[in-house]
């Protein structure tokens, strides 16, 4: 019997890949025997840099980390770097950064239920998606000033405060979002092909999940009930009411389903925080712009954040100097793409874009 | 029981014990036993004389959280066997940091292309130099000094 | 034959075709590439200024989106690419870093503008740039392919 195995390369420029992964698929007719996942496409040095430049210099490198969702990033670098200098940051402020960080999960996760979509043949979904999407976004834009990367967690406070007009325009959106999701549910999970895609396809065990440190809707997809938000609460997640959905299957589908609730969890976060907003500074005035390249620092800290990948966090390590001496990233997406190989095998290579985008990778933060 | 050298914690509480380098596997073997199920991440830190790995440890049943550091100058044994995500980190510890990991099942660069000189993170790292990659015939990539060889 | 006035308006018209009609290829590498969904989805619909679909092979398509950081591990798969691409093509340098390296022009395995890999017609500045300053950058792009001024 002769060799039928052959080696097909997938990416590093391909529709469904997310950005610049590439694959190295064995296959066997149409069954995947081996893949194992090549990357470093998008190595931009985020860590070499950060440690060359003063701590707050570091935020543009991690605001392009994870683009969709930068808020997120940002988050995780101003608590290690608070945490490290014991800056005190005013209530007003803490609440802002909840608020924003929940709308950027929206976004981040909205994002990727369009091209999830692209990726399963649909293209109505995305545009169903990016119209949430650029609500959002202009939400953004009121208060931050710019749409994507935003610079906007500033140490001891956030840069500019929430203006009336941005509070009517969340109101605004919290009232129809959770219908607007519906409708986009719809267009998935009411599909019979999609359901059939998807269902039973790029199963991880709830052991493969612990093996390979697979964290976020991926983990609670697999039956492991995990969210740094509950488990170790940060800003004031402890003081609103929100669930952690999880289902058993750990394939495609309860991936889509565990997002789409997250969403609907999401939003009535951001719902309960607008309720209670409290007056007051949004910066803390001892850290005032002038002041903040000479912030020294010595120790370390590793403040562990919820971004929509999963756990996100960094290791923060100062020598007393103005410049952080070593900057690891904890980033979720690198454990959670490690995964490929036990995710694909076994499946057919129609399978294969289910499987990875239903992972949701963004290179800029599983290659840094 | 496998001796702690040394025990700190970081600023917001979380445990951190020093290991000799001999000792680290049967003491994370040890604490896997114990519940720390999940590994977080490895990382290398070069701090000029010496090189230092730190294993990022989560236990998903109780939360609770572990760091464990342990100082080498070349060489520390895998943790592959005991979780298969350490492949990867391992990887991108050897790639950028240069810590070699004795019994890593392919221990090849992960972020840069393969052949590349020298370890990024290290402090001595020299960023002035610059070094190109280019495609040879078979599709590997290929990394010189020379400007005219690149891209 | 080039001042027959026939032969340089039937070339002119084809020039003006083909401005009408680019077919952008799927290319994203980073940040930009967002912003590069975002102008092709519902709020700014680039398919307005007669650039359509995205196409995902290189053979399909006369327009490449440079669109995010250029790392020296891409760089000659970029170049690959391009060179995939049929003529006539175009070139697009969406934001700062592949335009010089933008943030990240001190790294170690960063090319300082992906203009040393292939040669660029439009560059669009911001980073990331906002989905209008691309739709600028399109028109800009067909102006120029009107007026019979591209590199390729």
């Amino acid at each position: 019997m002769e060799d039928k195995v052959i080696e097909v390369n997938f990416g590093p420029q391909h529709p469904s890949t997310h950005g610049v992964l590439r694959i190295k698929v064995k296959l066997d007719g149409e069954i995947i025997v081996d893949a194992q996942p090549v990357i470093g496409y998008l190595h931009r040095n985020a860590e070499k840099l950060a440690e060359m430049g003063a701590y707050p210099k570091g935020m543009i490198y991690i605001d392009r980390l994870d683009y969709v969702a930068a808020l997120n990033m940002e988050l995780g670098y101003v608590l290690a770097v608070e945490n490290l200098m014991d800056a005190q940051v005013p209530e007003r402020a803490q609440w802002i950064r909840m608020l924003m960080v929940e709308l950027n999960r929206e976004a981040s996760h909205l994002i990727w239920l369009g091209t999830h979509g692209l990726d399963m043949g649909m293209l109505t979904p995305f545009f169903y998606c990016f119209r949430e999407r650029e609500r959002i976004l202009r939400i953004f834009d009121e208060i931050t000033g710019s749409r994507l990367l935003y610079n906007y967690f500033a140490i001891g406070g956030v840069y500019s405060d929430v203006t009336p007009k941005a509070i009517e325009m969340i109101k605004e959106w919290t009232d129809d979002f959770v219908t607007k999701l519906e409708e986009i549910q719809s267009l998935l999970g009411k599909s019979y092909i999609y359901v059939s895609r998807t269902r039973g396809v790029g199963k991880l065990t709830a052991d493969d999940v612990l093996s390979y440190g697979v964290t976020g809707p991926m983990q609670r997809a697999s039956g492991i009930k995990r969210d740094v938000r509950k488990n170790s609460p940060y800003l004031f997640y402890d003081k609103v009411n929100f669930d952690i959905p999880s289902r058993t299957e750990g394939d495609v589908y309860a991936r889509f389903l565990v997002r789409i609730e997250e969403m609907r969890q999401s939003a009535s976060i951001v719902k309960q925080v607008l309720e209670k907003l409290p007056q007051g500074e949004f910066y803390n005035k001892k850290y005032s712009k002038p002041m903040l390249v000479r912030l020294k620092t010595t120790g370390e800290s590793y403040v562990p954040t919820e971004s929509p990948k999963g756990e996100f966090a960094i290791h923060l390590i100062g020598d007393g100097s103005s410049i952080p001496y070593r900057v690891r990233i904890r980033s979720p997406s690198f454990a959670n793409l490690s995964s490929i190989p036990t995710m694909l095998k076994g499946y057919k290579i129609a399978d294969l874009t289910a499987s990875v985008s239903s992972m949701d990778p963004v290179f800029g933060e599983v290659d840094r | 029981m496998i001796p702690i050298e040394a025990e700190t914690t970081t600023k917001n509480g979380i445990k951190v014990v020093y290991v000799s380098k001999e000792n680290i596997l049967p003491f994370l073997t040890e604490k896997k036993g114990e519940g720390f199920d999940t590994l977080l991440m490895i990382t290398g830190v070069d701090y000029k004389d010496h090189l230092e790995v730190l294993y990022h440890l989560l236990s998903s049943g109780n939360n609770a959280r572990l760091i464990v550091k342990t100082k080498t100058n070349e060489e520390v044994d895998s943790v592959t066997s005991l979780w298969k995500g350490a492949d990867w980190h391992e990887r991108e510890t050897w790639d950028l940091v240069g810590v070699k990991f004795k019994n890593h099942p392919n221990l090849k660069r992960i972020l840069l292309a393969e052949g590349w000189i020298g370890h990024p993170l290290r402090k001595d790292y020299p960023m002035d130099k610059k070094q190109f990659v280019n495609l040879s015939d078979d599709g590997e990539d290929r990394v010189s000094y020379d400007k005219t060889e690149g891209y | 034959m080039s001042d027959n006035i026939l032969v340089t308006s039937l070339d002119e018209a084809l020039r003006w075709g083909t401005g009408k009609s680019l077919w952008p290829f799927t290319f994203g590498l980073a940040c930009c590439a967002i912003e590069m969904m975002s102008a092709m989805g519902s709020d700014y619909d680039w398919a307005r200024f007669g650039s359509d679909i995205f196409r995902d092979s290189p053979r399909h398509s006369d327009l490449m989106i440079v669109s995010g950081t250029v790392t020296k591990k891409m760089a000659p798969r970029i170049r690959r690419l391009y060179d995939q691409m049929a003529f006539p093509k175009f070139v697009i340098s969406m934001g700062a870093c592949a335009s010089a390296g933008g943030p990240y022009v001190r790294g170690y395995s960063v090319v300082d503008g992906v203009d040393q890999v292939v040669p660029v017609d439009v560059y669009v500045y911001g980073c990331p740039p906002r989905p209008e300053a691309l739709i600028q950058a399109l028109k800009m792009l067909q102006d120029r392919i009107v007026e019979g001024k591209v590199k390729h």
